[in-house]
């Protein structure tokens, strides 16, 4: 089972740190123009989408061949912060009466689940997609509501896990990709991660 | 077979299901040309509960409006009445659970001038939400943008069907703010008439506030005469985060997986989005005729509240149960002539229907589909 | 930069995040939308905003901005005739 954490001052892919030099948002870009670079919509997304974007770009690097093209994978992740760090910039552009000018590519990422649907653009997927907010990291609700998903026939397996950005430069992400009947996926393993 | 054992819908235009029923009935609807409403410039139409009218109806039920932020309130009102319906319940159970959708909850919160309780956390509210009525599980806040409400749905039925547990209380609710309204203006997404779902002239859609409950429990076989849900499948266009797929690829997918060896012509209606921006209709259309549904019934709720977010998907699959329970496809107020390049089965009449089982489709921002498949039990 | 029409590249370029893009990759007679670019219909929004807060051009119908935003050229044209500040 492939994994990646990135935090804001570290990657680690399967248990592998990636060397990075930077911290926050600018070592979220200097991992995409290392590792990825061939999406400039990348640089369109707010705080949360990039961070997921990259997390979901090194997780399917691991898979050989990488699957694309499909309804058969969901993309199921969850955070504490919803997509408050854009909704934050978003109250920006409206606050001042005497400087309102609100952003319409602003607004468009004050959903969380937009991560969801950026990963599904990327690669396309068809099938589920959906996020869900909790108060807090708690393992056993999302390795839960995973397995369940699986009771949807189509679904063979699931891009999982916490995707929290509470600010620019404070941020936390760690992905899996769980298959049907995978038997080392379980609550203490998503902890470990 | 998971089955509805008792609901609420919460709406300006009444605080009960029977009485919204009624209303729409008679082709009511709030919605109303807001000018200067929270500091936003430009006019805008929307269908919005009185001020203070949340406020007073939970201080009547007991609550303490300082307590609660005005969006933890009427979700509360609204489970409040559902749970009332069916007291032996145990709330605070291992084998309960709630599921909240919602899109923006507090996010008026994030206003420097908010000065009402509470934050912008989701968590935070579900947590207020939860402990006022003891539930003792986690409660999840399932936010999928515009088809959370049957995200949530799915997410129950599943809970349950797992084996996980026996009853679960879903909740949908979004309140409007100068948040919402000035971003959905900034899409230029808004008509500043009632909307026009399906219709040659239609030009948006307008938003709406309202929180709906439905409470759904495991029983055996199907001779109980209560709404069943059958099936539920969520799927993406993998398209574009803001814009419908031009082929309704997400919605004919899901569509598909919930019918999935089903006789279409036992399907009595297809509760459609129909939010009446000109894309998302002519989505729903081609995904309809894709899949061989544009015969069929439909209709969409839209014209009566608005596009009322993450209630939504709850307040429309209940309504669209009573209607059926009476026999009844509800008329898509607003509606005059066939706007779409797949002629659709859309009438601005109530109709008469036998039929009792029906679709609930959603579509949203992200690319979001959601569809579900009910059915009445003890019907053919 | 001191034409608009490099002024109005540097703007679009910060206003849509075009990070990878700079001045020169803009061609005066260009289409901004389609190929090229790659820009999509929230950026077309954007620049509605972008005209308004920085020209005071209020743009209700987003068909019109279809027009306007039909290369750097039409679009500096428009601005010259129709700005308020």
């Amino acid at each position: 089972m492939n994994w990646v954490r990135v935090r804001k001052d570290s990657v680690v892919i399967n248990g592998n740190m990636l060397a990075t030099e930077s911290t926050g948002q600018a070592m979220l870009k200097e991992v995409y123009k290392k590792c990825i670079g061939d999406y400039p919509k990348f640089f369109k997304m707010d705080a949360l989408c990039r961070l997921g974007f990259v997390a979901s770009e090194l997780l399917l690097q691991q898979e050989s061949p990488r699957v694309v093209n499909t309804e058969h994978r969901a993309v199921i992740l969850f955070n504490r912060s919803s997509s408050l760090c854009d909704d934050r910039n978003y109250q920006e552009t409206i606050q001042d009466s005497d400087n309102f000018f609100p952003s319409p590519a602003v607004f468009v990422y004050t959903l969380p689940n937009i991560i969801t649907g950026e990963i599904s653009i990327r690669n396309k997927y068809y099938g589920e997609t959906l996020f869900a907010v909790l108060k807090q990291f708690d393992a056993r609700e999302i390795h839960d509501i995973v397995c369940e998903a699986f009771l949807d026939s189509m679904t063979l397996d699931v891009i999982t896990g916490w995707v929290d950005c509470e600010s620019d430069d404070d941020f936390e992400a760690c992905m899996l990709l769980v298959a049907r009947d995978e038997n080392n996926f379980t609550p203490e393993f998503i902890n470990e991660i | 077979m998971i089955v509805k054992i008792a609901d609420n819908i919460t709406s300006p235009l009444g605080f009960d299901t029977a009485t919204n029923y009624a209303a729409v009935l008679e082709g009511r609807s709030c919605l109303k040309p807001h000018e200067d409403k929270w500091n936003v410039p430009e006019p805008f139409m929307a269908s919005l509960f009185e001020d203070g009218a949340i406020a007073k109806r939970f201080s009547a039920i007991g609550g303490n409006v300082h307590k609660y932020s005005r969006f933890e309130q009427l979700c509360i009102l609204s489970v409040a009445l559902a749970l009332k319906q069916v007291p032996h319940i145990d709330v605070a159970s291992k084998r309960t659970a709630l599921v909240i959708s919602t899109t923006k909850g507090n996010v008026e919160a994030l206003d420097s001038n908010y000065s009402g309780p509470g934050n912008e956390y989701l968590g935070y509210s579900a947590q207020m939400i939860a402990e006022y009525f003891g539930f003792t599980t986690t409660p999840i806040v399932v936010s999928n943008a515009c088809i959370s409400g049957l995200c949530a749905q799915i997410v129950a039925m599943r809970g349950i069907e797992s084996g996980r547990f026996d009853t679960i209380v879903v909740v949908g609710a979004d309140v409007q703010s100068r948040f919402i309204v000035t971003g959905f203006q900034s899409f230029k997404a808004l008509s500043h008439e009632e909307c026009k779902p399906f219709d040659i002239n239609r030009q948006g859609l307008n938003l709406g506030e309202a929180a709906a409950t439905v409470i759904y429990q495991k029983v055996e076989g199907e001779n109980h005469n209560c709404w069943m849900a059958m099936s539920g499948a969520i799927r993406n266009d993998a398209n574009h985060i803001s814009g419908p797929s031009r082929t309704g690829e997400g919605s004919y997918r899901a569509l598909r997986a919930v019918l999935e060896g089903v006789d279409i012509s036992q399907i009595g209606l297809v509760n459609v989005h129909g939010t009446s921006t000109p894309y998302n209709d002519e989505m729903e259309a081609i995904a309809l005729g894709r899949m061989k549904l544009d015969k069929t019934p439909i209709n969409t709720l839209k014209g009566y509240y608005g596009h009322t977010m993450g209630a939504a998907g709850v307040l429309e699959t209940v309504l669209s149960m009573h209607a059926l329970d009476h026999g009844i496809v509800l008329a898509t107020r607003g509606y005059e002539q066939c706007g779409t390049s797949i002629p659709v089965n859309v009438s601005a009449q109530h109709r008469n229907t036998s039929a009792m089982s029906f679709v609930k489709l959603l579509s949203g921002f992200g690319g979001c589909n959601a569809a579900m498949l009910f059915k009445k039990g003890g019907a053919a | 930069m001191d034409n608009l029409q490099d002024i109005l590249k540097q703007q679009i370029i910060d206003a849509l995040n075009l990070e990878e893009i700079e001045i020169s990759d803009i061609e005066n007679d260009a289409p901004l939308f389609g190929e090229g670019l790659g820009l999509d219909s929230i950026d077309a929004l954007e620049l509605i905003v972008l005209l308004e807060r920085n020209y005071g051009i209020k743009i209700k119908d987003p068909a019109v901005g279809k027009e306007i935003f039909k290369s750097v050229n039409v679009l500096a044209d428009y601005v010259s005739k129709n700005r308020t500040k």
